[in-house]
């Protein structure tokens, strides 16, 4: 920040100063834990799965155990949702990595859990009724 | 070089280590022993995109990523 502010000091030119305070604030907020944890998600999904989320902001899963289908959305509490065999709801599931983890993190947690160890994740799960207006 | 991605409040800390150096290979094993004690999962992803969950550590992994023990919400 001292450096905006010398920058600022010593410029005429107040279009300066706006160009680089944007500059710092843009690359602030893709440092930010949040913008961290969306990232190393989306590295990690799969071609369709990324396609998914760039479109939609939620992605798809299937159980390794069940193969049922898992529709994980961007949050990071009750936002896992078990689907039919034609895409609708059925029940929502929450269950989540310990500590205070942003909601990229999250996801992929759920993702790893659901396509590696499906049981174990919904043995700690807890279960509500399905959200309607996710319904699509 | 090879990474050890470890979930937390800050988004991620990254261990960087040279599977080639014994010393950080020592290291990234020790690493991983404490991780996965502490109940942390830790994942890698296959060359097909899949992921798959590891229970040793496996030294010629690309990228491991670790989540902390996971609980109802």
């Amino acid at each position: 920040m001292d450096f905006l502010l010398r920058t600022w000091r010593g410029s005429p030119d107040p279009l300066r100063f706006r160009a680089v305070s944007d500059l710092y604030r843009i690359v602030r907020k893709s440092n930010s834990p949040e913008a961290r944890g969306r990232r190393l998600l989306r590295r990690w999904l799969s071609e369709g799965q990324l396609a998914q989320f760039d479109a939609r902001n939620f992605f798809d899963v299937i159980g390794c155990h069940t193969a049922k289908r898992y529709r994980i959305y961007y949050a990071n509490v009750a936002n896992v949702e078990e689907l039919d065999k034609v895409g609708r709801p059925i029940v929502r599931y929450c269950f989540i990595p310990k500590g205070d983890l942003v909601p990229g993190d999250v996801m992929l947690a759920q993702k790893i859990a659901l396509e590696t160890d499906e049981l174990a994740a919904l043995a700690v799960a807890n279960r509500f009724a399905p959200q309607p207006q996710r319904s699509i | 070089m090879s990474t050890q991605i470890v979930m937390d409040h800050t988004g991620d800390r990254r261990h960087q280590f040279d599977p080639q150096n014994a010393r950080e290979l020592a290291d990234a094993e020790k690493r991983f022993k404490e991780l996965t004690g502490l109940g942390f999962t830790a994942a890698e992803r296959t060359s097909t995109g899949q992921t798959m969950k590891v229970t040793s550590f496996d030294p010629t992994a690309q990228e491991t990523v670790f989540f902390p023990r996971l609980v109802g919400g």
